[in-house]
């Protein structure tokens, strides 16, 4: 699992493409901490899911899944692999990307975001397994906050964005709530992950 | 050893492959000849543990692919057309697998030499012509160093230099006790390469023997080209030869060139050209496609 991990992180840092959206996103929650400490745990949560979602997504989309699974036939080992680079990364881009938060003195915004953001990473890459296409998560993760969290549950009820977003403004308790969302998406890779490899 | 028993594929109703069963020898080249959705894609696929057979059993050395300890160093395997990231340099590409498979980064650069990569090391693989892409992929099959190799249309987008090399290399693998399987619908390519022939249509095997055997199955061929054709096709059919013409030239079987000269001597018609024409690998497939088609059809 080590050996997988590193081999993610070191495509991720060569890759230019995810380099620069790291680096780009970074100076985004950078500029808006300084505004709104919201903001940024806004951005802070995007940018995990979508860091989380594209490490395995691109695997697909490139094809290179073929080569991950020559090398790693076991594939639940390789999954959880991915899920704790995504956790890496959120951590070290959450971090950074906090640092004007944290210079105003939002310690507890930032400590909290902290926390939960990676867990958005974990929904992003599980949810990346899942759907093998960043497009098709990420217009369909879109359309359910705006229809389901924003129109329907007004974001006050127990889904998964509206539960991120209380948790980082404080209201730990809906953490239980973003963690089992997270965690019911882990368990769904993990069956979606067995199958086959289709031909392009 | 490569060992395939009964290996069957279905998408429901929809059997992809059908019973294939064959095996590819140390020390030997086998091409797995087949026009394109003949299953030879999902064959391999099965073999390498990407897709799981209905039924059947393939195996590497004895063992099932998803079974092999370090895969990298038992099998290297080229399937579809050089897949890398296109962001990523070629030299990275290398090194990321590397660290996959366990194996030392500084068998990157040698390697990168010896398919002639050097100079686009650190050139992005987006950028790179689609046969650089195919040398990338060789390398990467490469890194573990593994004694088989699987290859699916390996030559796609190589030019003539590319092919020539590619082709002295799984030779070279091959002489050194290697086993090398290649899957390929480019048939006069693999007739230079292949040692052992296996064909496939419709998802079943049609023919499993060395290629020489298959070239031995049919009766050599004569062109022969005389000032008066038509009194020349005579007296060859006169001697039990099967003959036809295409407007010019006769094409002549069941004689061996000694007796076809002999008999035009006799009949006094000066030969102005008289040749055997080689067995053609892929008039050979044709032949044995289209009589398991019409076997099928029956």
């Amino acid at each position: 699992m080590i050996a997988v991990v590193r081999s993610e992180l070191y495509r991720l840092s060569t890759t230019r493409s995810s380099a620069m959206s790291l680096a780009v996103v970074s100076a985004l929650g950078i500029t808006l901490g300084t505004v709104s400490a919201d903001f940024w745990a806004l951005i802070a949560g995007a940018g995990a899911f979508g860091f989380g979602a594209i490490g395995v997504t691109q695997h697909f989309q490139h094809r290179t899944a073929v080569l991950l699974y020559l090398t790693r036939q076991r594939r639940i080992p390789v999954l959880l692999a991915q899920l704790v680079t995504a956790l890496i990364v959120s951590v070290g881009f959450t971090a950074v990307s906090g640092a004007s938060v944290l210079a105003r003195g939002y310690h507890e915004e930032y400590l909290t975001t902290l926390l939960v953001a990676p867990v958005m990473a974990v929904l992003g890459a599980a949810g990346g397994a899942i759907a093998r296409s960043a497009t098709v998560l990420f217009v369909g993760f879109t359309a359910w906050i705006v229809f389901v969290e924003a129109a329907y549950g007004r974001m006050r009820e127990p889904f998964p964005f509206s539960a991120y977003l209380d948790a980082t403004t404080g209201d730990l308790d809906k953490l239980p709530v973003f963690l089992g969302w997270a965690l019911a998406a882990v368990v769904g890779a993990l069956f979606a992950v067995r199958r086959d490899l289709t031909g392009d | 050893m490569i060992e395939l028993i009964d290996l069957t594929k279905s998408y429901g109703r929809i059997r992809a492959v059908n019973g294939v069963t064959f095996t590819a020898e140390p020390g030997r080249v086998t091409g797995f000849l087949g026009l394109n959705g003949s299953g030879k894609t999902t064959t391999l696929r099965m073999l390498l543990g990407l897709t799981r057979p209905t039924s059947g059993t393939a195996l590497i050395n004895k063992v099932r692919y998803r079974e092999l300890r370090d895969p990298a160093r038992h099998v290297g395997a080229v399937l579809e057309q050089g897949i890398s990231h296109p962001g990523q340099s070629g030299r990275a590409h290398l090194v990321t697998h590397a660290l996959l498979s366990g194996v030392a980064r500084n068998r990157v650069d040698p390697l990168l030499a010896y398919v002639g990569l050097a100079d686009a090391a650190h050139q992005r693989c987006g950028a790179y012509s689609l046969g650089m892409r195919q040398r990338l992929a060789v390398a990467t099959a490469l890194l573990g160093d593994p004694p088989v190799l699987v290859l699916d249309e390996p030559a796609n987008g190589l030019d003539p230099e590319g092919i020539a090399w590619l082709r002295e290399l799984l030779r070279a693998h091959a002489r050194k006790g290697g086993t090398v399987l290649i899957a390929s619908h480019l048939l006069a390519e693999l007739a230079q390469l292949i040692d052992d022939v296996v064909v496939i249509s419709d998802g079943t095997v049609r023919y499993v023997a060395p290629l020489a055997q298959l070239y031995g199955s049919t009766s050599a061929r004569l062109r022969i080209r005389g000032r008066d054709p038509e009194r020349l096709s005579r007296a060859l059919q006169a001697a039990g030869a099967l003959v036809g013409t295409d407007g010019g030239a006769l094409d002549v079987t069941g004689l061996t060139p000694e007796e076809a000269g002999d008999i035009a001597f006799e009949a006094q018609v000066p030969i102005y050209e008289l040749v055997r024409d080689s067995p053609n690998l892929e008039q050979l497939f044709l032949d044995l496609v289209t009589a398991a088609n019409a076997e099928a059809v029956r």
